[in-house]
């Protein structure tokens, strides 16, 4: 079976799964506004995805068609839900009941900037890669940044092994 | 002011740090988590964050420290913190290398401008200003 073929703004590609994560494995994510595809264990925005991909500019095809094309590659699409506050019940003792750990998760070892306490604009290796990202997007952390340690150890102010 | 925990993933279920978003310098867009550490006598940050903002620690006094099992060279300096909308003048350790996850507020550079309460039982720590000239949004 051969390579899955599209067409794009009137260009033909050929597009696979393991060519999107390659193209896609050294960049940062851009800011999600509503939609989403994950790859590599990241939320990218589709249109950044698809132009990284074809090398089209962004404006020459719509989220709605690069989120077709990905799902039909086997990325998982979603919309972004904005965060909710708990409600007090939800709440318990702990202020967030391991929801703030549960979006954590995901980015152990890296360093995140933060919008919210369960909104992580940022995940990179390095904290001036999380600035340049900031910059480079015009985005503020307000909620902060640090390293998601990745070990107990590591929480508790020891060195990663 | 007070500020929730941290909760962080950790194999048994969430870990809970008491850290405290700390403006460094002008960077606004990107508050630090400092971990609260009252058995520290300075405050210890990454040495990253000093080059990051262009915090000058050349002819900076040095020494060597042993931190969680790391040796590190400490540069002594000052710069501008912003906690609970105090903005102050800290003496502050910028150590290389700094492969931690917080940097930390120390009894130097922190807990002598603050009044602080902690409540590990709900998972909250209250950070007021304190002492003379600490003044919200004013410099001590």
């Amino acid at each position: 079976m051969g390579m899955p073929h599209f067409t794009i703004s009137g260009h033909r590609f050929e597009l696979e799964q393991s060519g999107i994560e390659r193209c896609l494995q050294d960049r940062l994510p851009d800011p999600v506004q509503e939609h989403y595809v994950v790859v590599l264990g990241r939320r990218f925005p589709p249109k950044q995805v698809i132009a990284c991909a074809t090398g089209l500019d962004r404006a020459d095809f719509t989220t709605h068609q690069a989120r077709r094309i990905l799902r039909r590659l086997g990325f998982v699409a979603a919309r972004a839900a904005h965060e909710e506050e708990a409600s007090e019940a939800e709440v318990g003792v702990w202020p967030r009941s391991g929801r703030q750990a549960s979006a954590l998760t995901p980015y152990v070892g890296k360093w995140v900037a933060l919008a919210g306490p369960t909104e992580v604009l940022v995940a990179a290796e390095t904290p001036q890669e999380v600035l340049g990202w900031l910059a480079q997007h015009d985005r503020k952390a307000p909620y902060g940044m640090f390293r998601v340690p990745a070990t107990v150890a590591e929480a508790e102010g020891a060195a990663p092994e | 002011m007070r500020f929730d925990f941290l909760e962080l993933p950790g194999q048994a279920g969430a870990l809970f740090r008491p850290v405290v978003p700390v403006q460094f310098e002008d960077l606004e867009e990107a508050p630090q988590f400092c971990l609260v550490d009252t058995g520290s006598t300075a405050n210890r940050f990454g040495g990253w964050l000093a080059e990051a903002t262009g915090v000058d620690l050349a002819g900076a006094p040095e020494t060597t420290v042993n931190l969680g099992g790391v040796m590190t060279t400490a540069r002594h300096a000052r710069a501008d913190l912003t906690i609970a909308g105090l903005r102050y003048d800290a003496p502050i350790s910028f150590c290389d290398p700094w492969p931690f996850a917080f940097n930390l507020l120390g009894q130097e550079g922190f807990l002598r401008f603050f009044r602080v309460t902690l409540c590990a039982a709900q998972g909250w720590l209250d950070v007021e200003p304190e002492g003379p000239g600490a003044k919200p949004g004013m410099r001590s």
